[in-house]
């Protein structure tokens, strides 16, 4: 049996508790081991990052990218905003993304005798998250003083679209150009069924409440990632972008840094790569039998990752989340149609995956309203002060209504085992390359992976790529 | 429904008078004064808008010692005009329009139908958008919208404006944008389902 790998490390952050109150992680449970990425599916690419080169891969490969890149429109008395996201900082500890936003603002300052590059980087809804991040990497020090995190009720400006006003953050677009530098794992697929998964900052962390309010709320499950495309294509943006460098993610790791001035190239390659790359292990997820869910790492319940792949994505395994022909059992959408008798408003919505049997909720933050997953899961949350911190949190004051509280992880682990009569084990702690679960689960992974990789090349690929217009010929020249 | 058990508490010394907080408290219970913001002690929900971005960290959550609930009660007799305001605005009444809160279209609409005419009266009787403060905003605006209502804008940052809906993009984007995968159509399908579903 193959010992488990470690798991992220807990951050001290607003919204998560005390690191030094986590007693005991998950994968130190008796009967813990892991499987890799690539030994579940063995086409899975090869990465730069984690590696031996550590952080300088990084660096060596957002340089590689950039020289194709034209910045000529750059002129040394303009300005310049590096736009950023939280969600690189919570990829394999924050390094790589941080060492990617570094390396473009020399290569700005290097080729265009620019100085004036700013970084802005925004949140989702833990509104100080990316100050955290800034401050544990000395971002600030390392911008000279112009780094700022920037968060959706901040001023906004308006933005004429060719569907309507919507409206931008004003600290992004208060430079005379932007550049994108974002990542491109498929993390919040539920939400954006990985169509302009690219773009979706434009709509998301550059955005005004209002703008992401008309994401979740007015354009519908899919309908809604045209929001990021139609301020992207405002002649107020297009004016002011200059470039985009994109952190190439696969569940295994880092694959590669790109860049490109042209945004929906760069987005149908990333729509590609991500389809493949995370298909398989979505896909391989859904097909797991009955399990007992942990969650352990440093984010909210939904943004939890084990091979790359987060909570809320398991959540909806039960669906294929890349055709689009279907509904996600969740999204906000779906959460919104269920009535107050607990069942769905027309029956179209699908169930959350029905082989989740117990969550354990070992380590994760507060900052996302989550009530969601513990009114449809059997919850047990570990520690009192985690349980507090939850209640605490103005987004959760009813996650503990459906949640039970365990003093210690052993305990919890102990009921759940007998209540739910399984010893499959799935643990979503962050392990790079990974995943820790049980041995029982190990074995079922390793036995489905190659039905599933066959499934995924010859039958659900094809669909998925028709369905958003990709000619994987055309892309290939 | 909204629980409210935290309150914010300004440290007075550290406080600069920015008016950052005033500017984004959803309902409006934070006010600048001499130089030192304020909390409207009875009526804070705890939201904790205002410590979030507050750019000298003068303002911190504490635990109430007189917990309260917010919840705007829908009487029998406004029930049928509830419903129509929350279908006129494009809602199912029954569906959830605050993710934080859990709070419903019909709660909005019965306490819009009450004389609340803007956001920030809508958040201090219903609770809603007192949570993460975004992603509801728009709902709000379309029923108010929907009730012929234009909401007096306040100086902050509170909101901008109403953005458009599924039912607003035209024939021509639709017809560009078809093989991009945005599903327009089937998703005004389902939101008329949702909307018209008998509960």
């Amino acid at each position: 049996m193959r010992k488990p790998i470690p798991p992220a490390k807990p951050k001290k952050s607003q919204y998560g508790i005390d690191p030094n109150l986590l007693k005991k992680r998950m994968a130190e449970l008796p009967g813990i081991t892991s499987v890799t990425v690539k030994e579940l599916f063995p086409d899975t690419p090869d990465v730069i990052y984690p590696s031996e080169a550590g952080k300088e891969a990084i660096r060596e490969a957002t340089i590689k990218s950039l020289e194709n890149v034209d910045m000529s429109m750059i002129k040394p008395e303009n300005s310049v905003n590096i736009c950023a996201s939280h969600h690189g900082f919570t990829l394999l500890g924050g390094e790589a993304y941080t060492e990617m936003l570094k390396t473009v603002r020399d290569e700005i300052i290097r080729r265009t005798g620019c100085r004036n590059v700013r970084l802005r980087a925004g949140v989702g809804m833990r509104l100080r998250e990316t100050e955290e991040y800034i401050k544990a990497f000395k971002l600030d020090e390392y911008f000279e003083g112009k780094a700022k995190g920037v968060a959706p009720i901040d001023k906004g400006i308006p933005i004429e679209t060719e569907i309507g006003t919507l409206y931008g953050l004003n600290a992004i677009y208060d430079a005379d150009f932007v550049v994108h530098c974002h990542n491109s794992d498929v993390r919040e697929v539920h939400f954006h069924r990985q169509v302009d998964r690219a773009v979706k900052p434009f709509g998301m962390s550059y955005a005004r409440a209002e703008t992401r309010s008309t994401y979740h709320q007015n354009l519908g499950p899919r309908g809604a990632n045209f929001t990021a495309r139609a301020i992207f294509n405002s002649e107020f943006v297009q004016k002011k972008f200059a470039f985009a460098t994109f952190l190439n993610m696969s569940p295994a790791g880092v694959v590669g840094v790109v860049s490109d001035n042209d945004l929906y190239k760069l987005n149908e390659k990333l729509t590609f790569d991500g389809l493949k790359y995370y298909g398989k292990i979505i896909t391989l997820f859904g097909q797991l039998s009955d399990c007992i869910v942990g969650l352990d790492f440093p984010c909210p319940v939904p943004y939890v990752f084990a091979s790359g792949v987060i909570y809320a994505n398991f959540v909806s395994a039960n669906v294929d989340l890349f055709n689009l022909e279907s509904l996600a059992p969740y999204t906000w959408y779906t959460e919104s149609f269920y009535g107050k008798d607990g069942k769905p408003l027309i029956p179209e919505i699908p169930p959350v995956n029905p082989k989740i049997k117990m969550v354990i909720h070992n380590y994760a933050w507060s900052g996302y309203p989550s009530a969601f997953f513990s009114t449809h899961t059997p919850t047990i949350v570990v520690g009192r002060e985690q349980a507090d911190l939850m209640s605490r949190c103005p987004m959760n004051a009813k996650y503990m209504d459906h949640a039970v509280i365990a003093d210690t992880l052993d305990a919890a682990m102990e009921f759940a085992y007998k209540v739910t009569g399984t010893d499959k084990v799935l643990i979503f702690d962050g392990a790079a390359g990974g995943i820790n679960v049980s041995e029982s689960l190990a074995k079922e992974m390793l036995e489905k992976a190659p039905i599933v990789a066959e499934k995924v090349d010859n039958e659900l690929m094809p669909i998925w790529l028709k369905q958003r217009g990709i000619d994987p010929l055309a892309l290939a020249k | 429904m909204r629980r409210v058990s935290l309150l914010a508490k300004v440290d007075l010394d550290t406080c600069i008078g920015c008016k950052t907080c005033e500017r984004v408290c959803p309902t409006l219970t934070i006010k600048v004064k001499d130089r030192k913001a304020v909390v409207d002690e009875q009526r804070c929900t705890g939201c904790g808008g205002c410590e979030q971005r507050c750019p000298v960290f003068a303002i911190k959550l504490v635990e109430r010692d007189d917990p309260y609930t917010i919840e705007f009660k829908i009487v029998p007799e406004m029930k049928d005009k509830v419903d129509e305001l929350c279908r006129k605005a494009k809602f199912h009444p029954e569906q959830i329009i605050c993710y934080c809160t859990e709070t419903r279209a019909e709660e909005v609409a019965a306490a819009v139908l009450a004389g609340n005419d803007t956001p920030e009266k809508i958040s201090a009787a219903t609770g809603i958008r007192t949570g993460c403060k975004i992603e509801c905003v728009q709902p709000i605006l379309r029923i108010l919208n929907a009730a012929g209502i234009t909401p007096e804008k306040p100086e902050g940052y509170q909101w901008y404006g109403l953005t458009p809906t599924l039912w607003d993009i035209n024939e021509d984007v639709k017809k560009r944008y078809s093989d991009g995968g945005f599903r327009f159509d089937d998703d005004i399908e389902v939101f008329e389902k949702v909307i018209n579903a008998k509960k």
